[in-house]
């Protein structure tokens, strides 16, 4: 099955936060993407990865977790207990504790936007498309057909180099 | 009540991004990224955080939502829209009947097309060409330095030319944070494989991204322009043909750069000298080329000239009237072109032709039925000094807010106090409301329709989404009720009698050449709307300018031959550090809108002053201390901020919290810009006790405003 989610191209990102802006507003003030700056200047959104073999999912003891669809990890509200466990084993830190109802919270693609057809809203809004929305395959292929059409273009600017031996 | 799906532009920066307001019954309850619509210039619908944001400001606690009366200085009454409209248009006339130009108007790049053309046109009916706005400070050098080498002060091209480049020379502008969208095209370009080449004092998010960074220090663009059009002659990289064909005084050009050898230029800016010769290389041979720029590069003394020399360089590269390159200086605010463009500037009518020219005159005399004044007026600096001369006695100001926005607070306000009379239109309490005798609550713009111009001359329509609150009443109808009962009530174009924002739009398309064929017809049908110049109605709009010829009287480009000019204010041993300012990607100007949205406060706090690690040092100041800044015109209480991304020596503060009570007033003698961007200041660590109490004396950003009873 094709697994559709964010894909995170950190050299573009401009730490514009639009993405947070617009998660938080789709998803009643919390944002579950957030953006940070490293080194003065280099900047890196990071949201759910939506893992394939997900510890959250593995871990959660009444089954509030569990993948959709689209392939992404969703949370049941009325099966979450709050125990904090899937917080603990993401390796990235990502779900959160929703202290007004008492669960935890996470990125869920915009499952209310996706049923209509629409892109999550980081990547719908997201003005660099340092996120992409899309088959994870796809968006590798693409940006491998990317690659050579740069190389490519490159070698027939370099008046030296040959294009033969491309 | 079903969902409706209403088509705005986004009410903050000039890339005028579109987007849907979702609603119900009247009620935003959301928005929609506008996917659906070809051609926009946020294409896919993309967005940056204000724009996501954007209604959340809608809905403040303290919308102006009646007409106030003040009863002595910031303490007001309400009073009904009858009594505001009598008591504004009876002084008014009275003023004007004395002195039409004891009045002064400002016009705003924060409301539409339509208002604008309205208030400058009662500003000419009642005999006063005192009418100006926030463009002063911001692109007036834009405007009347590229209007001098190529004939139109304007951007040349479009996003599109951006994304199509070979190489992009960004000066003086963090196109990252300052216009997110609009760098989406400059990202999509060096995916391609075209170069960018930044030159900030700063190392922006802009030069993160850059092939080459050139970082000057503060108001010495002059020399490392000419440096780099130095390299360009003297390596033959010129395009000669287009330089013989289309340009006139290259000659002089080559005369004055002469001296400007990368070593010279070295010294003056402190840019290595090989990167200076690199840059320029890159720059002129790659075949198309768009230079952009934005208030790094004209808020300055010599602005206009740092405009004209990059128009100099742009043309001697043969980069104009070709797709992929131009001029793109970046507009701040979602309609400040259109303000432009509507004359509300001191020297022209509508669609830039001259109140001095008699010919133009006579038109707008027959056009508007009344006498027109032909001298020019003063602008927004100016008229702040004309009042403590005792010259302007009333203000009325549109949507602006000086208090904070002008160089020089402190000067404002004073001169703000000795005001006989002002009116405040707005759609919040600002500062600048403190000293005001009447408020009319106007409506936002997501509340209102009307027609904005974006920063490449396109023109779009935005539908009214959301009811204003209380009484408030959208800009052309404030002023259209002024304009009658000044006595100004015939029928057409003599009148102000107007029944909706289009009828004043049909009127622009009769008397605005640029404008002629954009009908609100025409916009309302098509939502990515259209570039003027459009000169007939089945004209398609014009995506590049001078394909053939400049539109100065000879048709060719004039090249600016510029000797170096620094800021007028020098760091010396009292005042050892240049300041300058700059602006956060969530927030926006004054605060009145982004300082009213939780999503953005939430993110950008408070503003940090950047300082170089070596001087912080010195000073013993660490990341998030208070310190204070002074200069020879203020004290400013301030965070500070250890970083590598200024130079040793600078300091950079951002001015939406009212840093300009810090910023000179000096201006540029043609644009009559103030040199914000440049001034020397010193630096002190401060106990957060002395910080608080410092911050008590700075305007309040967000001020409540006292409503007493009758
Ligand atoms: S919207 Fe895109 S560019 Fe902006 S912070 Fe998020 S990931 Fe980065
Ligand atoms: S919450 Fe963490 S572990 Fe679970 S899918 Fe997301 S990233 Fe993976
Ligand atoms: S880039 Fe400018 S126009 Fe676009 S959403 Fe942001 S502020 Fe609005």
């Amino acid at each position: 099955m094709a697994r559709k989610t964010i894909f995170i191209d950190f050299s573009k990102c401009i730490e514009c936060r639009a993405c947070e802006v617009a998660c938080e507003r789709e998803h009643n003030g919390m944002s579950f993407i957030n953006v940070f700056e490293w080194q003065e200047m280099a900047a890196m959104a990071l949201n759910c990865r939506h893992c394939e073999a997900a510890p959250c999912v593995e871990v959660c003891p009444t089954n509030a977790l569990y993948r959709d669809e689209d392939g992404a990890v969703i949370l049941a509200p009325q099966r979450c207990i709050g125990c904090l466990m899937c917080g603990i084993v993401c390796p990235f830190g990502i779900p959160e504790l929703d202290l007004i109802n008492k669960i935890m919270g996470k990125c869920d693609l915009c499952a209310h936007r996706r049923k209509e057809g629409k892109e999550p809203a980081c990547a719908a809004t997201c003005p660099t498309d340092a996120l992409i929305f899309g088959d994870f395959d796809e968006i590798q292929r693409r940006r491998r057909e990317k690659f050579t059409e740069k190389a490519i273009e490159v070698a027939k600017k370099a008046e030296k180099i040959s294009l033969l031996g491309v | 009540m079903a969902e409706e799906l209403i088509p705005v532009v986004c009410p903050y920066c000039g890339v005028g991004c579109r987007l849907y307001i979702r609603v119900v019954d009247g009620y935003p309850v959301g928005i929609e990224y506008a996917t659906d619509i070809p051609g926009i210039s946020n294409e896919k619908g993309k967005l940056c955080p204000k724009g996501n944001a954007v209604i959340e400001y809608l809905l403040a606690k303290d919308r102006l939502k009646k007409p106030l009366k003040a009863k002595e200085q910031g303490k007001f009454v309400e009073i009904s829209w009858s009594e505001a409209i009598k008591e504004v248009a009876e002084r008014l006339k009275t003023y004007a009947k004395d002195d039409p130009n004891q009045l002064m108007f400002f016009g705003s790049a924060r409301t539409f097309n339509e208002p604008n053309y309205l208030i400058q046109k009662l500003a000419r009916m009642l005999g006063t060409n005192n009418v100006d706005h926030c463009a002063r400070l911001c692109h007036a050098p834009t405007v009347s330095g590229l209007k001098q080498v190529f004939g139109a002060g304007a951007m040349t091209n479009t996003y599109k030319d951006i994304e199509e480049a070979d190489v992009i020379f960004i000066i003086g502008h963090n196109y990252a944070e300052t216009h997110p969208v609009g760098f989406r095209y400059v990202l999509k370009a060096k995916e391609r494989g075209a170069k960018v080449i930044v030159a900030d004092p700063r190392f922006t998010r802009t030069a993160w991204f850059a092939d080459i960074f050139l970082q000057h220090y503060p108001g010495t663009d002059i020399a490392l322009i000419n440096g780099l059009i130095h390299v360009i002659i003297k390596e033959k990289l010129y395009d000669a043909k287009f330089v013989r064909e289309r340009c006139v005084g290259f000659d002089e050009v080559v005369k004055a750069v002469e001296k400007f050898t990368p070593e010279y230029v070295e010294k003056i800016t402190g840019v290595p000298a090989d990167l200076i010769v690199e840059a320029a290389r890159t720059f002129a041979t790659a075949g198309k080329g768009v230079i952009t720029w934005a208030m790094g590069l004209t808020q300055h003394t010599h602005g206009h000239d740092n405009v004209r020399l990059l128009g100099t360089l742009s043309a001697i590269c043969g980069y104009q009237g070709k797709e992929g390159c131009g001029c793109a200086p970046m507009r701040g605010q979602n309609n400040v072109q259109g303000a432009c463009d509507m004359a509300a500037l001191p020297n022209v009518f509508p669609g830039y032709q001259a109140v001095t020219n008699p010919e133009k005159r006579k038109f707008f005399e027959e056009f508007w039925g009344v006498e027109l004044n032909g001298e020019v007026g003063l602008t927004v600096i100016e008229a702040a000094h004309a009042i403590d001369e005792g010259k302007v006695k009333a203000y009325y100001i549109m949507g602006e807010n000086p208090v904070i926005s002008d160089a020089n607070a402190n000067h404002v306000i004073k001169a703000l106090q000795k005001l006989e009379f002002m009116v405040v239109q707005d759609i919040v309490p600002t500062p600048t409301m403190e000293f005001a005798d009447i408020v009319l609550p106007a409506a936002a713009m997501l509340e209102n329709e009307g027609s904005l111009t974006n920063t490449e001359r396109r023109v779009q329509w935005s539908f009214p989404a959301v009811k204003p609150p209380g009484e408030a009443r959208p800009d052309w109808w404030i002023l259209s009720e002024v304009g009658k009962a000044v006595g100004f009530d015939r029928d057409g174009s003599k009148g102000f009698r107007y029944n909706e924002a289009a009828d004043v739009l049909r009127e622009i398309n009769a008397c605005t050449p640029q404008y002629r064929g954009i009908t609100p017809e025409r916009l309302k049908a098509n939502l990515a709307g259209i570039h003027w110049p459009c000169p007939s109605p089945d004209h398609p709009g014009t995506r590049f300018l001078y394909k053939d010829r400049f539109l100065t009287p000879d048709g060719k480009a004039h090249l600016a031959a510029v000797d170096y000019r620094g800021p007028v204010e020098l760091p010396d041993e009292e005042y050892p550090f240049i300041l300058t300012t700059m602006r956060y990607v969530g927030m926006y100007h004054t605060l009145t809108m982004t300082g009213r949205s939780e999503a953005l406060v939430k993110r950008w706090k408070e503003p940090l002053a950047e300082i170089h690690p070596d001087d912080a040092a010195k000073l013993g100041i660490r990341t998030v201390d208070w310190i204070k800044i002074e200069t020879r015109r203020g004290v400013y209480p301030i965070r500070a901020k250890v970083t590598r991304a200024v130079k040793k020596g600078v300091i950079a503060v951002p001015w939406h919290w009212a840093a300009n009570v810090l910023t000179n007033d000096a201006l540029d003698p043609v644009a009559k810009i103030p040199e914000t961007k440049a001034c020397a200041c010193r630096v002190a660590k401060i106990s957060e006790e002395e910080a608080k109490k410092l911050m008590e004396k700075l305007p309040q950003i967000i001020p409540r405003i006292e409503v007493v009873k009758g």
